[in-house]
């Protein structure tokens, strides 16, 4: 019985040593005068994992492959303390020749920016944009507030009177405010299509479906959504069949519905004809891109132009079948 | 009036949760509908299931920060198609199968000896790992036959609604009228002296926990299929909202003194209150603010002032003399 905690220990501690042992970097580039086209080792740091964030991963170690770079990845489960130290050990410790980072808090990056800017690592930004935007080597974001425009443009084209139910994100991050942003900005003086109601849902597929519910329970004349991620959507599509709402595009009863993100789930719903629109971000370039870069800073060179925002791709129910093969989260 | 007066001295959150229905219903009339209340009852009922199994484990003077991860693996475990069959029957392996994954947490508390708050903590690490490593952390739906428990109903009444008074009430009934839930309060008053009176403090515990983790895979089971699909943010939080809802419902976080109604009316408040916030056009920037206020508001309405008070001047409290309830002292103990 007295054996039993120093088993629990002995046994932790050789799974530590496991971990440890699988994680071990590959080799860095060679040589006193680095090339872009040396073999690198990418530290990949992630603010957390989920759909969007396997495809941007996916994006980063295809392009890696294709130039023979080994990457070595960890994730900070929303939690910006952590982050800071993975990247530590990141650039410290596995010694890193470059540091890809989706920053989980825009303040709380700029020590490791800071860290990789001392020990020489260019530091790229992908996906959320750090406060800190001198010390980066590049930076590749979407366009959260164009993205909003497009949404809203969306619901301006159809040419109908639309009362709209704006769900926002969570209201600390870049990508949601700015979506808000644009979406809002769009529709200011335009009377055919007005916000009747916004709920706030922390990116919480809960507090999505329950926000809709309630909300179509307030206001039954609400006929259009527009959900700011496809993260929400299935929780939306629970809502609209729970209140006897659900009807596919060209029903008469059918709620307009527009999204972002042209995840699996935006895919298979426009597929399936229950949504109007999904303006989709370009993931795959995001990682091309950002690869690219890491080589060109760690051969001592300038990445022209250093910040780059990609607007998203609307894809509509008209461009569905011409264009679906070139979103990221459709089948191919 | 004499009844109401009882029912109110059992369950002081009525005089909370009456005035902030009334208000919410001159603001926003559609608040007062038969529609909005189902609705109401339908967005509670996870709450309701997931607290009347922590109502338990707090009753004990525990705590288990694990219900909003455990919540997560169920729901992966139910879309991944790990458990698969008849409706029926993989809501019973899901069922059977949390109550082990709370037993576990049972056996690390009772018989290792680790708190629950370290226990729990860790455990909320692996089954939120294990849910996303199933899950590769994607979003996946789940399969239409396995939604009845969030979308279909009994006799015209919701299923989740069905499901949640059903939990409640047998939750009610073993903890009022079981020599298990009696058990469950005297440890709680008393952890020493329902061991020097020869309680079988590990079974107790463990079931406590396996008791909480099988609502927990019920909860699950309604929670998913009402989304849908599992996302990666699942049960996020969630582990506080409950305890929260338990809080709120009068039990006692230091063990001992609480009820499973209470604790209902707890998640009904904050079902009530999330809908009334929608419903009446609050500012999407103020909910937090309100939210903590009605919060605060509610349980100061609920609770004896002094009560509360006494509470924060005596931090960490006095464990209350054993027996702490009428119904302690008619528990036939076993012999040591």
């Amino acid at each position: 019985m007295k054996t039993t905690p120093l088993r629990f220990v002995g046994a932790a501690a050789a799974l530590v040593l496991l971990a440890a042992c699988s994680n071990s970097p590959g080799t860095t580039s060679g040589g006193n005068s680095p090339s872009a086209n040396d073999k690198l080792t990418i530290g990949v740091s992630f603010d957390q994992l989920n759909e969007i964030r396997q495809a941007e991963l996916d994006g980063i170690k295809a392009a890696a492959k294709e130039k023979g770079d080994t990457v070595v990845f960890v994730s900070a489960d929303q939690d910006a303390q952590k982050q800071s130290t993975q990247i530590q050990d990141l650039i410290e410790t596995k010694k890193v020749d470059a540091v890809i980072a989706i920053a989980w808090n825009m303040d709380q990056i700029n020590s490791s920016i800071a860290l990789a800017k001392a020990k020489n690592v260019p530091f790229i930004a992908m996906d959320r944009a750090p406060a800190d935007q001198v010390n980066i080597a590049y930076q590749i974001t979407g366009d959260p507030v164009a993205d909003g425009k497009l949404a809203a443009q969306q619901m301006l084209d159809s040419g109908k009177d639309l009362k709209v139910l704006h769900l926002l994100g969570a209201l600390t991050d870049q990508n949601a405010v700015g979506r808000r942003d644009g979406f809002i900005e769009a529709l200011k003086g335009q009377s055919k299509v007005q916000i009747v109601a916004e709920v706030p849902t922390e990116w919480d597929p809960v507090k999505a479906l329950n926000g809709v519910s309630n909300a179509l329970q307030k206001d039954p004349g609400i006929n259009a959504i527009f959900a700011p991620s496809d993260y929400l959507l299935p929780s939306v599509e629970s809502a609209l069949k729970s209140a006897g709402r659900e009807a596919n595009v060209g029903d008469a009863a059918h709620v307009f519905l527009v999204t972002i993100d042209g995840d699996p789930n935006g895919c298979k719903a426009m597929a399936a004809k229950s949504i109007d629109a999904d303006i989709a971000t370009d993931i795959a370039t995001f990682g091309a891109q950002a690869v690219k870069a890491a080589h060109t800073a760690v051969a001592g060179g300038t990445v022209d132009p250093k910040i780059v925002q990609l607007a998203g791709l609307p894809l509509t129910q008209a461009n569905f079948a011409d264009t679906k093969a070139k979103i990221w989260g459709c089948p191919k | 009036m004499k009844t109401l007066g009882k029912v109110l001295g059992r369950q002081p959150l009525i005089l909370a949760i009456v005035p902030l229905f009334v208000v919410f219903s001159v603001i926003q009339p559609n608040m007062a509908t038969a529609a909005n209340m189902l609705n109401i009852g339908i967005q509670s009922s996870v709450l309701v299931i997931a607290a009347t199994g922590m109502t338990f484990v707090i009753l004990t003077a525990g705590i288990d920060l694990s219900v909003g991860a455990m919540l997560f693996l169920g729901a992966a475990v139910m879309t991944t198609g790990l458990v698969n069959g008849p409706p029926a029957v993989s809501y019973l392996l899901v069922v059977l199968l949390f109550a082990l994954v709370g037993a576990f947490n049972g056996v690390a508390i009772a018989k290792i000896g680790i708190p629950a708050m370290i226990v729990t903590l860790a455990t909320l690490q692996i089954f939120r790992g294990a849910g996303g490593h199933i899950t590769q952390q994607r979003s996946i739906a789940i399969a239409p036959t396995l939604r009845w428990a969030g979308t279909g109903d009994l006799l015209g009444v919701p299923a989740p609604i069905v499901i949640a008074l059903l939990v409640m009430l047998a939750g009610h009934l073993v903890l009022m009228r079981t020599v298990f839930g009696r058990y469950v309060q005297a440890l709680g008053s008393s952890d020493s002296a329902a061991q020097n009176a020869g309680l079988p403090r590990t079974a107790i515990l463990v079931g406590v926990y396996a008791l909480e983790g099988l609502l927990v895979g019920v909860a699950a089971i309604v929670q998913i299929g009402r989304i849908g699909a599992t996302q990666p943010t699942v049960g996020n939080g969630f582990e506080l909202t409950v305890i929260t809802a338990v809080v709120l419902g009068g039990t006692s976080l230091f063990g001992g003194r609480g009820t499973i109604i209470g604790s209902a009316l707890g998640a009904v408040t904050l079902g009530l209150l999330e809908n009334g916030l929608v419903l009446t056009g609050a500012s999407p920037y103020s909910f937090d603010l309100v939210r903590g206020i009605v919060l605060l508001a509610a349980l100061l309405a609920s609770e004896q002032p002094q009560r509360v008070f006494a509470r924060f001047r005596t931090h960490p409290p006095q464990a209350p003399e054993v027996p702490a309830s009428p119904h302690i002292s008619t528990v036939a103990l076993p012999h040591p």
